[in-house]
């Protein structure tokens, strides 16, 4: 849970500044006892990110603590356990991807009063004794085990755990006869057996959870899944399907269908038992699928992705008959073409994020999309648009193409990587005063460019990469008071001097460029960043390393102006060799 | 200062705080206080009892509330927080919704 409150914020973050600030607050145990959970969770949450949380420290939460996400931290082993177990109102833990976390480590948690969620996904150490440690625990509504060292006679035992409402069992052996012993667990809702041994024979043991909504089956050889009348979402994904919910009963209210790159043997008959007009999500993408009529049901969908498959031209028009809902549109790598476009159009009045990257669309599809009006995203990277369209000498003047997302009023995220787009075409850009994200990347791209975007008020994330982008240019760009993240990744132009007096002077903004990764200082107001705030790649220059060793050092570009900087350069150059600090002056041939 | 234009915040202790009233609105439980229609104490006299609040914490709390002002105002400085005030500070701020 995010917490709200300024002050709190605040709070938190001075109570893990340092480890000498957690001594001076951990001794007031009366205090802890009575702080409010969301603050305590939220407390522990900051001191783990801070790498400030030791077991001797966890113990101090053990009254306050409900909520305990120690994702992925490697460090937790059998003696944080141990303390976690003493936590006595604890209700949710979650210890995935803790890699040191082994079954003898769960016997701390073993009988646990208020437990009802347990995430020990990917903790691979963890065998069928880990799990009988878990047995106690007759709260657990939540359990997920995927990728942990469970076999088939582990999985059974889960058996016992009546009040289970969620099971991820991914990337386990759960094979039929496993699933079989699982079929009391009559409340299960959510039941997650990707990657598992299940086949055709053990799938008809579904019908006997009578909740279950939500199913994944992918990565496994199941063909045919039988009529599950409580289903809503179903995911399939990378299975050879034959048919799905077939059979007697009500019909499910199937709402959201993966089939992501799966191998369907006929349309027709996969699709024939669906009872399409409750779908509104549907991944179909990464399959074969060539003749889409199964589509033109589905008018409750929302979101429809199809980008890797075969849909072209010829099938757009049955996207158009259902097109009245679709917020979602994914066409990326597909036939689609200009023309398919300008078919689907006028038909798709609520799409909101609309992707036809790696497509052969060109200038044409622009004015098209311009009368989508609710339109927020679209990515329109690795086409053929050029943002103008010439028309030779008949009009000797471009016809700029861009001009017609004018229109959008709602557009917030523009992606034109990867396009042959020039300095000329973007202008139009400038009268998107709600864009927040805009990723250009071209090698036709300019220092011109780079400074319309100081007029766009609300631009939080600008990729500029690949641009013929100067020192001189990026030290004269204004970025809006917005920006919080500046990709200048293959400005090959750049010097990492240029950047790093780019970052001292708008310290908020996180850059990405292949010589220095800068991320946005946490403290706005220390005019000298940290040296950990810096991840270098290499090769890592050791000369303006040394520039920040000293938090009082000032940067000779800050004292001197631009003409004395460029003199005391060339002076250099022949001084060098007298001079013992290379540091004050680099050369700027790198 | 008028004074309908500022309101009196009371420490456990019974410290009293005579603070800006819009100052003390940066607080959204003061602001329902002060503004809740009918005829409560808080409203009619401008005063605000915290029996759970020391004074040193409402002290804080008050510095706070001119601060945030002046963050809001674009003059961006640092508050500062004395770890050993964090955590009953972080409780006030809590329940005070600020």
């Amino acid at each position: 849970m995010e917490i709200e409150s300024r002050l709190v914020r605040l709070c938190i973050e001075s109570a893990c500044r340092s480890g000498d600030a957690v001594k001076k607050w951990r001794m007031q145990r009366r205090t802890l006892e009575h702080l409010p959970s969301p603050l305590a969770d939220a407390l522990l949450r900051r001191l783990l990110q801070r790498r400030l949380l030791s077991p001797s420290l966890l113990e101090v939460f053990k009254i306050c603590v409900e909520e305990a996400d120690l994702r992925g931290e490697i460090s937790v082993d059998a003696e944080w356990m141990a303390y976690l177990g003493g936590f006595r109102y604890l209700r949710c833990l979650n210890i995935a991807d803790c890699h040191r976390i082994t079954s003898s480590a769960l016997w701390a948690i073993s009988g646990m009063a208020n437990l009802k969620e347990v995430d020990l996904s990917r903790c691979a150490k963890v065998t069928d004794a880990g799990i009988r440690h878990l047995l106690s625990i007759s709260t657990l509504e939540k359990l997920r085990v995927s990728g942990t060292g469970l076999t088939a006679d582990g999985i059974a035992l889960l058996a016992s755990l009546s009040n289970l409402l969620v099971l991820d069992l991914g990337g386990l052996p759960v094979t039929d006869k496993a699933l079989k012993s699982l079929q009391v667990l009559k409340k299960l809702q959510h039941l997650d057996l990707w990657g598992s041994d299940l086949t055709d024979n053990g799938v008809i043991l579904l019908e006997k959870f009578p909740r279950l909504s939500f199913l994944s089956l992918a990565w496994t050889k199941v063909t045919t899944l039988p009529n599950l009348s409580s289903l809503e979402c179903l995911n399939m994904s990378k299975c050879t399907i034959k048919s799905i919910l077939g059979g007697t009963g009500d019909k499910a209210h199937l709402a959201k269908l993966q089939i992501a790159g799966a191998t369907l043997l006929n349309e027709a008959e996969a699709f024939m038992h669906i009872e399409p007009s409750f779908l509104t999500f549907l991944d179909a993408s990464h399959t074969q699928i060539s003749r889409f009529y199964f589509l033109s049901s589905m008018k409750s969908l929302e979101c429809l992705d199809l980008s890797s498959s075969g849909i072209g031209d010829d099938s757009v028009e049955l996207i158009a008959q259902i097109g009245g809902n679709l917020r979602n549109l994914n066409l990326n790598n597909t036939g689609v073409t200009s023309s398919g476009v300008g078919i689907l159009a006028g038909y798709v009045p609520n799409l909101e994020i609309f992707s036809l990257s790696h497509t052969s669309v060109d200038d044409i599809a622009i004015a098209y999309i311009g009368v989508i009006p609710k339109l927020k995203a679209i990515d329109l990277s690795h086409t053929k648009v050029k943002g103008f369209i010439d028309y030779g000498d008949a009009e000797p003047d471009k016809v700029y193409t861009l001009m017609a997302l004018q229109s959008l009023s709602s557009l917030e995220r523009l992606n034109l990587e990867q396009i042959y787009i020039q300095d000329d075409a973007l202008c139009s850009l400038l009268d998107f005063p709600g864009l927040r994200h805009l990723f250009l990347q071209s090698g036709y791209l300019t220092d011109l460019s780079l400074h319309h975007w100081s007029s766009l008020h609300c631009l939080k994330t600008l990729g500029f990469r690949d641009a013929v982008l100067t020192n001189q240019g990026l030290d004269s760009f204004k970025p809006p008071v917005t920006l919080e993240l500046l990709d200048l990744r293959g400005c090959w132009l750049l010097t990492e001097d240029a950047i790093l007096l780019f970052h001292r002077k708008y310290p908020r903004i996180e850059l990405k460029h292949e010589l220095i990764h800068v991320s946005a200082s946490d403290h706005p107001l220390s005019n000298f960043p940290s040296k950990s705030q810096f991840k270098r790649t290499p090769p890592v220059n050791i000369n303006s390393e040394k520039l920040f060793l000293s938090p009082t050092f000032v940067d000779q570009r800050l004292k001197y102006n631009r003409g004395e900087l460029l003199a005391l350069q060339y002076s250099s150059l022949s001084l060098q060799p007298n001079y013992g600090d290379g540091a004050i002056f680099k050369m700027p041939t790198d | 200062m008028q004074k309908e234009d500022t309101v009196k915040l009371i420490s456990a202790e019974g410290f009293e705080f005579v603070i800006d009233k819009k100052a003390a609105m940066v607080s959204q439980t003061i602001r329902n206080m002060l503004t809740s229609p009918g005829s409560f104490a808080e409203t009619q006299l401008g005063e605000v009892t915290f029996p759970e609040i020391s004074t040193t914490i409402l002290e804080k709390i008050c510095q706070y509330f001119y601060w945030s002002m002046q963050y809001a105002s674009g003059k961006e400085t640092e508050f500062h927080i004395e770890p050993e005030l964090t955590l009953e500070l972080m409780m006030a701020a809590n329940y005070l919704h600020t």
